[in-house]
């Protein structure tokens, strides 16, 4: 057989269950309202991270499944996240992406959020401290401890990450719900502070998990030129995929030789503590945060889901906080080179997500989506796709192979 | 106090908008052809997210003839750029022998695959705004770019571009 005609084209494909996912599930409107409720507003996402809030007072907002979310760091230096909704009336009470709440602001003082439509005030621990012209308009029927802001379960974990969970309910800590899938670089990121030093976003044409499948699968190296020159040898193709409860996945690491790339260089002289030269590392957390360290620099990835085929990806650089200017701008060149807006790699990945995304949009005629390369779950192994999609499938309660029939967990075997 | 010379004010204005047109069309080299042997690029831009001026792109002109030079080996978005630039101010040192500029900059992009080409090509939408802000050795009749950084305004940069801007 050649090319196939439709029935062939949609028949079964030669693989075994859980070895494909319906391209439905990346298209789906009911779907991904789906995913919002039952994985988004469950479990732990990183927002930020500590770097961005570094005094007292600082803030940061951002949303989670279409939540708008506000960090602050109080008087305490402890970081507190909470609904960035007044609940008098139910607006955004900070609109910037960051600042601090230290110095007044037009409708406030200082030290307080303020929300600018009725001034309505807040502390950093979320009490609300002034109702404006409270007895004329309550007289004594509403008071400032019945309208608290909303706090939501945050906690500082992983190199000064900030995570936050909409689930007040959330029966794990950040540790138990990585279970064991960050500590491959934990001594490298928790040795000393960290800091951002890069930030951007791209809002993009696909389905977020179309992004964290490109992240989880390095099958696609012969995307970059850069990875094939810099990588393709015995110790790459060693490199193992390893699966972690929660349907998180961990790429072994291997030497890297940058010097390959006309104009790289070694990045051995920067490498994080504990951390061999020049090593790779990356780790794909559900449901789609990725933390990727190439030796010298530490990039994240934190997916915001907008619609079935539409994602924000915010990309933060980070490297020590100790860093001197020269360090500093080193680390910068190299986590850019590859991985900024400009660099040799990550444009190439998004060029290739969106055009996933413009075969799948909502609508399209569904497609069988192969995730059944085997290859002793090493780097071209599909195995860490097929170990998220099973976790997928438990949380929606959806099959990924057949996404209209429930979800069964597979049958272990010998 | 300083004083401009017209004719050298007129050089630069030349030179940026010609190596403009040759940034347009991809003629990497015979753009950096007009960079000094010195030269330095960098693409700048301040995060009010992270309130830290960033760096996404910097080296010198050795690097930045690297990295031009091995573009046809990458995957890159075709969609053509081009630079709509107005040079609001050059400043001649008194010596004549250097100059600044600053090129108010938007960098529109007009699709050719897309997503999908069959709907999006031919589309031209804003792809960054900003500014050059340029600085020139004078040497007599001879101007060459010494710096030149590009600050950008724009951080959403969706799916970014190998190319220099």
């Amino acid at each position: 057989m050649s090319a196939r005609n439709h029935e062939q084209w949609n028949a079964q494909p030669k693989l075994q269950s859980g070895e494909w996912v319906d391209s439905k599930i990346y298209s789906d409107e009911e779907i991904f309202e789906e995913e919002l409720e039952k994985i988004w507003k469950q479990t732990w996402i990183p927002v930020c991270h500590e770097s961005e809030l570094k005094n007292a007072y600082d803030f940061r907002t951002m949303t989670i499944a279409r939540e708008p979310v506000i960090v602050v760091r109080g008087k305490d230096m402890k970081v507190r996240a909470f609904l960035n909704v007044c609940p008098h009336r139910g607006n955004m009470i900070e609109r910037r992406p960051s600042g601090s709440f230290a110095k007044s602001t037009p409708s406030g003082t200082p030290k307080t959020m303020t929300c600018m439509f009725h001034a309505w005030q807040f502390d950093m621990k979320g009490k609300c401290v002034n109702i404006t012209r409270k007895e004329e308009g309550y007289q004594d029927r509403l008071c400032e401890s019945d309208v608290g802001l909303r706090e939501l379960k945050s906690e500082v974990y992983f190199g000064g990450f900030i995570w936050v969970s909409l689930n007040d309910n959330i029966n794990q800590t950040v540790e138990e719900f990585a279970a064991g899938a960050l500590d491959s670089l934990a001594p490298s990121v928790n040795e000393e502070p960290l800091e951002v030093f890069h930030y951007h976003k791209a809002i993009i044409d696909c389905n977020y998990k179309l992004w964290h499948d490109t992240n989880c699968e390095f099958y696609h190296d012969y995307l970059h030129y850069h990875n094939r020159i810099t990588g393709f040898n015995d110790e790459y193709f060693a490199r193992k995929n390893t699966g972690f409860t929660g349907g998180h996945v961990n790429v072994g690491s291997f030497e890297v030789q940058y010097e390959n790339y006309e104009g790289f260089h070694s990045r051995e002289e920067l490498s994080f503590p504990h951390l061999p030269a020049n090593q790779w590392y990356m780790i794909d957390m559900f449901p789609g945060v990725n933390f990727n360290l190439r030796g010298s620099a530490l990039r994240s990835d934190i997916m915001t889901p907008l619609g079935p085929n539409k994602v924000m990806i915010e990309f933060r650089g980070l490297g020590l906080a100790s860093d001197s200017p020269k360090d500093r701008k080193i680390r910068i060149d190299h986590h850019n080179s590859i991985w900024g807006p400009f660099g040799r790699n990550l444009c190439e990945d998004l060029i290739a997500v969106t055009g996933q995304g413009a075969a799948m949009q909502s609508g399209s005629e569904s497609r069988q989506i192969l995730h059944g390369r085997h290859e002793n779950e090493t780097i071209h192994d599909e195995n860490g796709m097929r170990h998220y999609y099973e976790e997928w499938g438990r949380w929606v309660g959806r099959s990924p192979s057949h996404p209209d029939q429930p979800f069964v967990e597979p049958v272990e075997t010998a | 106090m300083a004083v401009n010379s017209a004719e050298t004010t007129e050089k630069i204005k030349s030179l940026i908008y010609k190596t403009c047109l040759y940034q347009d069309d991809c003629e990497w080299k015979n753009w950096l052809d007009f960079c000094s042997e010195d030269f330095n690029y960098y693409i700048r831009a301040y995060s009010p997210e992270i309130q830290k001026d960033m760096e996404y792109m910097g080296g010198p002109k050795e690097y930045m003839e690297s990295i031009t030079g091995q573009l046809r080996k990458h995957n890159i978005d075709d969609s053509p750029l081009k630079r709509h630039g107005v040079v609001y101010r050059v400043d001649v040192a008194d010596d004549n022998k250097s100059a600044t500029a600053v090129t108010s900059l938007t960098v529109f992009q007009t699709l050719l695959g897309g997503n999908s080409s069959h709907v999006d090509s031919g589309t031209t939408g804003i792809f960054l705004v900003g500014r050059y802000n340029d600085k020139f050795v004078i040497d007599g009749d001879d101007v060459k770019f010494i710096e030149r950084e590009v600050r950008l305004d724009t951080r959403r940069l969706d799916k970014g571009t190998h190319w220099p801007i």
